[in-house]
């Protein structure tokens, strides 16, 4: 017999296989961490094997990788990226320094804590951490899609005042559009 | 009026023969690629992943109607070229809808589905998909002529533009049209290199440079429509060329066989070669194959 | 003292032509000239037209906070020799503002530019005194020393728990698994904040 339930529990099972076998990374790199991850894409690491790609554009993005220490400026940037991303999308915080500062704890112009601004799915502690980390924080991230786990996206739009008034606090002149996402 | 079920089954049938044979296409050209660069590389069903993935994302990006019908002709113009060609020779299934006209029809058909691109691309206002569009039109207007002058070859040699008549001419493998006018074959596989849009042709969606180009601001579901379009699209191209070639096949078998060894070309040729720049693709396109293509047809009238 | 035989005729004719400058020879290739602050222009005028000194490679300030000074600093350089002359002037700290230099040399704006977000120094002449790195910074620039980076932080960044201060993370390592710190380690401390 058809049961509409059983049909959604298959569909969700094939997109949440294709989703975790096919995370297209967006190509912004935001510090430091960034040098790690053409290793980690090319021959020595391969992260390919596991459908890992690079994306050009934030609008064909699955994963947000922030790469290092976030300045303000660059979360402006970092922040506008990620509303254009579609979603279901992920963001993994890459390094100490989007744990609670790094090195840069009392650096007047980074962010300490990325979780206060983004929703994290994944962090990668280290610093830096390498290519190996880099790929068991991609499959921690896939365990998390195939258990249903992984949902920021739906937790930024849940608690998008919360987000914001963060966001608001250290970017004094807020000029960005607003994305119908 | 009495229906044809056999061509029925086969009507439906052709499209998703067409999408999965396209996509384990390019599955294998990712893994081949990988294997070139010494990597493990994705595995052959990693296309179909993409796919999948990219259908089943939420998707809100409005920029206009256009925008919305681009990725629209892109599929519908795959589609129809299918339709219009004989995958299976003397098979009662996959005769489609080829006619006499049908190679005069599929030169105009393959082209709509770029135009219809450009004109969703053009409307999202990216800039990288102005210059991607603008490159990529340009570089049809590069290997076009080649091909045009290829099949022009054809069909001044044989007196027919249909590509049943084609089929029927080759009956036997030392009839194949490649033996029969190499000229044309030459000028038309130069022509399908750039068609196929692997190095040294992909200024078009250079990702590093301009942001893939003409798909930046498509994402999502547009961007799965493409994917599925650009495989049937693949498929279309190397069962076009197969036919007119190299005889079409009898069995499912042979096609597989004939259309990978001949997409190999474009991917081994892609993959140790750096990428031309928009004019210098052009003028490859304008001197050589155009060059060929041109002496193929006196080489025909010549002889006729 | 054979070898520094370039930089004490440099040194030389710098003194002659500018009485009130103080002239020393630092190192090989290095000549540091302290001048007057209404002297700046003319030496590197003097420099660049006179002594072939034509390439600007930098220039540098340093807050003196306890003599409320800031001190400037331009490395010039000169390709034939390869001899750097770093001409150091002190402005007031309480009005920091200085002549452009802009005219001599193109890229000193951008230098300029970098001393006015840091240190809040007006270089009067510069045409592009614009914000340059930092974004819609409000408050005291950020390099002066008064300027306390660690409780900025803390008040606007939100300080995520065992983050307070700079930890001693080899205490706390060692703490951990129970290992003593070696003789030689414990000359070594670090910043108590």
């Amino acid at each position: 017999m058809y049961n509409d339930k059983d049909a959604k529990k298959i569909v969700d099972i094939i997109q949440s296989y294709a989703r975790k076998h096919s995370l297209w990374v967006v190509a912004y790199g935001t510090g430091c961490g960034a040098i790690e991850i053409p290793p980690t894409m090319t021959s020595r690491y391969d992260a390919e094997r596991f459908g890992i790609r690079g994306s050009a554009t934030p609008r064909q993005a699955d994963v947000l990788l922030i790469t290092g220490y976030l300045a303000v400026k660059t979360l402006k940037r970092v922040i506008r990226t990620y509303e254009q991303m579609q979603a279901p999308k992920f963001v993994m915080g890459f390094g100490s320094c989007t744990i609670n500062g790094g090195m840069y704890w009392d650096s007047y112009n980074t962010i300490n804590a990325l979780d206060r601004y983004l929703p994290v799915d994944v962090f990668i502690n280290g610093c830096m951490p390498r290519p190996e980390a880099v790929i068991s924080g991609f499959i921690k991230l896939q365990q998390l899609i195939s258990e249903g786990k992984a949902e920021g996206a739906e937790k930024y739009l849940k608690n998008l005042e919360w987000y914001r008034e963060n966001q608001n606090k250290v970017i004094p002149n807020w000029n960005m559009p607003d994305y119908n996402w | 009026m009495e229906i044809n079920w056999s061509s029925v089954i086969g009507i439906v049938a052709t499209p998703v023969i067409a999408f999965i044979v396209g996509v384990l296409y390019g599955g294998a050209v990712r893994k081949i690629t990988a294997r070139v660069q010494n990597r493990y590389g994705p595995p052959i069903t990693q296309n179909l992943f993409d796919i999948i993935k990219l259908y089943s994302k939420k998707t809100a990006i409005q920029h206009g109607v256009m925008q919305h019908l681009g990725p629209v002709f892109a599929i519908t113009a795959s589609v129809t070229s299918l339709y219009f060609i004989p995958v299976i020779k003397d098979s009662p299934y996959f005769q489609n809808f080829s006619f006499n006209g049908d190679l005069i029809f599929l030169l105009y058909m393959m082209v709509f589905g770029s135009l219809g691109m450009a004109l969703g691309a053009g409307q999202t206002g990216n800039p990288n998909s102005a210059i991607g569009v603008s490159r990529g039109l340009s570089q049809m207007v590069g290997y076009e002529i080649p091909f045009v002058l290829a099949l022009v070859a054809i069909m001044i040699q044989f007196k027919t533009t249909s590509l049943n008549e084609l089929l029927a001419v080759q009956d036997h493998f030392t009839n194949w049209i490649i033996f029969q006018s190499p000229l044309a074959f030459v000028a038309g596989i130069l022509a399908f290199l750039g068609m196929m849009h692997y190095a040294p042709f992909d200024v078009v969606i250079a990702p590093a440079e301009i942001a893939s180009g003409p798909p930046s601001e498509f994402g999502g579901k547009y961007l799965g429509l493409m994917m599925t379009s650009g495989s049937i699209f693949a498929f279309v191209k190397l069962v076009l060329f197969v036919d007119i070639f190299l005889g079409g096949a009898s069995d499912f078998i042979t096609l597989i066989i004939k259309t990978f060894l001949l997409y190999m070309i474009p991917v081994l040729t892609g993959i140790v070669s750096p990428r031309f720049r928009t004019e210098q693709s052009i003028l490859f396109f304008w001197k050589w194959p155009t060059f060929i293509g041109i002496l193929a047809i006196i080489v025909v009238v010549l002889n006729g | 003292m054979e070898e520094l035989k370039i930089e004490k005729e440099i040194a030389e004719e710098i003194s002659k032509t500018f009485h009130s400058a103080e002239v020393t020879v630092k190192r090989e290739k290095r000549v540091v000239v302290k001048l007057r602050d209404d002297l700046i222009t003319p030496f590197l005028s003097y420099a660049k037209n006179n002594m072939n000194f034509i390439h600007l490679a930098h220039i540098s300030c340093v807050d003196w906070l306890e003599d409320n000074k800031f001190e400037l600093i331009y490395s010039l350089l000169n390709y034939d020799n390869k001899v750097m002359i770093l001409a150091k002037t002190y402005i007031d700290r309480e009005n920091p503002e200085f002549v452009s230099h802009t005219n001599y040399w193109d890229q000193a704006e951008t230098y300029e530019r970098e001393m006015r977000e840091m240190y809040g120094i007006n270089f009067k002449g510069n045409k592009r005194l614009t914000e340059f790195i930092l974004e819609d910074w409000q408050g005291i620039p950020p390099m002066r020393r008064d300027f306390d980076t660690v409780k900025f932080s803390q008040d606007t960044f939100y300080n995520r728990p065992g983050r307070e201060n700079a930890q001693d993370v080899r205490t706390t390592v060692t703490k951990k698994s129970g290992e003593e710190i070696p003789e030689i380690g414990k000359d070594y401390t670090v910043r108590n904040l």
